[in-house]
Parts: C-alpha cells; structure tokens; sequence
C-alpha cells in the first residue's frame, strides 16, 4: 500500500497530465455528490444545536453561549467529518466497483498493454480531483451547516441572527476555517488512494467487486476517523 | 421531476419489501440457528471495526470539548459533557456510519452475488421461501448485534476520552468519571438505544432490499453496493434528525402531562 502511494504522489508530477480527465472526475466528485452533502449537512445542525443547547442548559443552566460554541464545533469538526464520510461512501465506493470492474474485465491489462501507466491514467486524476472536490466540499458544507444552524436557533432557541453573527465574529478565526479546509484535501486523498488499492487488487468475479468495494468504504472511513483524530491534536495546539 | 419520482419509487419498493419481511418473521416459522449463526458471524467481524473507530470517536470529542471548556474554565465537567455527547448523539451515528460500510455493504454484496450467480432463485426451486430462509435472518441478526456492537464502541469510546482527557487537557481519569453519573441520566442512555434501533432498522432494510434486488453480473453488483452506501448514510442522517425530533415533542408531551 505504502508502494502504491508513493508511486501515486510520484505520478503527479510526471507529464502527461490528463486535464479533461480531471475535469470529468471533478464534476463527478464534486457536482454529483453535492446534493447528497447538503442535504446530510442541515439535518446534522439541526441534531448539533438541540444536543448542544440541551448539554449547555445541563452543566451551566443557561444556552447563551450556544451559537459560538455550536459554530466552532461544526467549523473544527462536523462539517468536514461528514462530508467526509458521505463522500467515502459515494465516490470511494464508485471508484472501487469501477476500478475492480476494470481489472476483472482486463481493461487495465490492456491499458498497460497499450503503452499507458494505469497509475498516470487512472489513480492520479482522481486523487487531484478528489483533493480539490473535497477542499470545495468541505466550504460548501460548513457554510450551509451554519445557515441552517442560525435559522434552527432563532426559531427553537430564540437568538436572533444577528445575536448569532456576532457570537461566531467573537469566537471564529480565520485559522478555524483554514484548517477545515486542510482537513477537507487530507480526507479528500485518502479515499481515491484507497478505493484505487483495493480496485487494482480485485479478485477476478461479482465477488471480488464486492469484497474490494466493501474493504474500500471499512478501510477508507477508519482511515478518515484516525486521520481527523490526528489533526485534530495537532491543530489544537496552534489555535 | 424524473428524478423525484425515482427516490419515490425507490422508498416505495423499500417499504414494500419490509413488510414482506415483517411477514416472514411473524407469520412464517423463524430459522433460529440461522439467525444465531448471523448474529456470531456479523458480531465477530465488525468488533474491532466499531471498537477502533469508537475509541479514536471518544478521543476527538474528548479534545473538541476540552478545547472549548478550557476557555470556559469548567474543565471538571469534561468527563461528564464529552461522554453524554458521545452516548446521546455522536456515537450512534459514527458507529452506524461505520455499520453501514462494514455490515451493509458487506449483506448487499453477498445478496448481490447469490443473486446473479442465480442461487437465490435455486432455493426457490427447492421449495424453499428466500425471504425465510435468506432475508429474515440477516435481516434480525443485523438488529440484534448492532446494540451488541453499540456497547462494544460506547465503551471504547469512553476509554479514549478518558485517555485523551489525561493527556491533553491534563484530566485524571477518576475526574474523568467522577462527573459521568451527574450528567448521563438513564434517559440518555435510552436515547442512544433507541437511535442506535432506529438506524439499525434503516439499514438493515437498505442492504436487504439492494442486495435482493440486484440485477446485471458484476458491475451491478458494484452498483447494488454503492447504492447501499450512499442509501444507508443518507437514510442514517435523516433517521438520527427525524428520532431526535420526535424524541423532543414525546418528551415534552408527556411534561406537560404531568404537570
């Protein structure tokens, strides 16, 4: 695995860079799935802010500081997690029967055969366009979880929005929505790299598909899980 | 407008194959070694999936929450916080999260493959009732040893918060703790349950129906696979907002009839 990473980074900066390929796999990526994100993200604020006003009401009996600490929650966390999570489910399990359904069928054997590196054609297109899908994701997410943050806590929890702004002007850096974003590209790597792995290794048949699309989604979201975990402890001693 | 009535026509399918499932298991007689059998076999290889993902869970709450109580300076309450937003909310829905890839996509794989390689329709012409004997078990022993690994992560998970509180944010364990009994009531750990149910339920009926329905060798098994990810995860996010929601208006019902 670590082999086929380095041979992954190593073909980004050899030359034949397939641009109308990046340009399919980011409208794929990023287009595609954006619906689905959006849609996952408002519920989720929706949950976010009743837990938060109900765990703050517990422990310090008044919800005043709920729309600051909601905010930096769902900018350091939530927001790319999810997003993250969605987008291993859709497109690292796309990437993986796709993949795995074209070394079954020997199309990559005949790439290889035709003079192309499966890895230049193949992987390296994805991982950019899953760097930057999951960069452009990760906003698009976090703003419309705040949105649909401010308007759930003016109609349950009776802050207005302008009570709300300058709560999160008060508590929200720049720094906070900078390291979402890198959170965004790192998960945004891990998952074409790991759905490519298992595609490339497919088992011949409808089961080997199977195995490697579901070894890709169990591999890809602990990866995720562990990944968030990491930056987390490091980006917590730089705020 | 097409597309509408697709998601329509899909829930509805959904929905009608789990009353055929409903069906079978309360009109028709329950293979109960099989459901034995499922239950083992999914218990056994997703545990140290959602034991892992639980600990490093408790362990990211652990530092979110610690970096906003230091601000507050209520640091003491750290234990009781992270582990109630763990029980309550996030450790339902990330340990189903990582349900969904294991268990989902791994039961709509299987289904997907018996499927095309025609064994599904074998066991009809033997006599036999594929909902019976294939579908219901699966279908019990996805629910039943989803809260078997509930538990498992939710421990975890406390272990990693508690872990994480010592050497970040420089909580002793039996600080840690102390605060755990004050804030998680019973009614929390009701609540995590009937989510960690209520999930469970979506996606077993999700993995069964792709799985059953699966059409087109193996490319359509990759695609009944994909479909059950995507499916799954939305339909877990829309389920965790629709319990939490109607969890607050029962709560609030039965105040007021109290009073």
């Amino acid at each position: 695995m670590i082999v086929f990473i380095a041979e992954a980074f190593a073909g980004l900066f050899i030359p034949p860079i397939r641009f109308k390929e990046f340009i399919q796999q980011l409208y794929f990526v990023a287009n595609k799935s954006l619906v689905i994100i959006s849609t996952c993200v408002c519920f989720a604020a929706v949950v976010t802010i009743l837990e938060y006003s109900f765990h703050l009401k517990l422990v310090v009996q008044n919800d005043s500081m709920v729309p600051g600490f909601a905010t930096l929650l769902i900018l350091r966390e939530l927001g790319a997690i999810i997003t993250a999570l969605l987008l291993c489910s859709r497109v690292g399990a796309g990437y993986a029967s796709e993949v795995g359904s074209m070394q079954t069928t020997e199309q990559i054997d005949a790439l290889r055969m035709l003079g192309i590196d499966p890895i230049n054609y193949l992987v390296v297109p994805r991982l950019i366009a899953c760097v930057v899908g999951g960069m452009i994701l990760t906003i698009v997410a976090n703003l419309t979880c705040i949105l649909v943050a401010m308007l759930i806590s003016q109609s349950y929890l009776g802050f207005t929005p302008t009570m709300f702004l300058s709560a999160m002007h008060r508590f929200v850096d720049f720094k906070d929505f900078f390291f979402a974003v890198v959170k965004g590209a790192c998960f945004g790597a891990v998952i074409p790299l790991v759905a490519c792995y298992y595609g490339f290794r497919c088992q011949p048949g409808a089961e080997g598909v199977g195995k490697a699309t579901t070894n890709t989604v169990v591999t890809a979201s602990i990866a995720i899980i562990v990944i968030d975990f990491i930056l987390s402890y490091t980006f917590s001693y730089l705020y | 407008m097409t597309y509408v009535i697709g998601i329509l026509d899909e829930v509805g399918g959904m929905l009608l194959f789990f009353r055929r499932i409903l069906r079978g298991i309360f009109y028709k007689e329950l293979k109960i070694h099989e459901v034995f059998v499922q239950i083992w076999k999914i218990t056994s290889e997703s545990l140290l999936t959602t034991a892992l993902a639980g600990f490093f869970v408790g362990a990211i709450m652990a530092v979110q929450f610690g970096l906003q109580m230091a601000e507050f300076g209520a640091l003491g309450y750290l234990g009781g916080l992270a582990t109630s937003g763990t029980i309550r909310e996030v450790g339902p829905l990330l340990i189903a999260f990582m349900l969904s890839g294991k268990i989902g996509a791994y039961t709509s794989a299987e289904l997907g493959i018996m499927r095309v390689t025609e064994q599904i329709d074998a066991v009809r012409c033997l006599g036999a009732d594929p909902i019976q004997e294939l579908i219901v078990p699966r279908f019990l022993g996805i629910i039943i040893s989803s809260f078997f690994l509930l538990a498992g992560g939710l421990l975890m998970s406390i272990l990693g918060g508690m872990f994480m509180g010592q050497a970040f944010a420089g909580v002793n364990p039996q600080e840690y703790i102390r605060h755990v009994p004050t804030i998680v009531t019973p009614f929390s750990i009701l609540s995590g349950l009937v989510k960690c149910g209520a999930f469970a339920l979506v996606l077993a009926t999700v993995c069964t129906y792709k799985g059953y329905t699966t059409s087109g060798g193996a490319k359509g098994v990759g695609r009944a696979v994909v479909a059950t990810a995507v499916i799954t995860m939305v339909g877990i996010v829309v389920t965790d907002w629709f319990t939490s929601f109607l969890g607050d208006i029962i709560i609030q019902a039965v105040q007021g009839y109290r009073q």
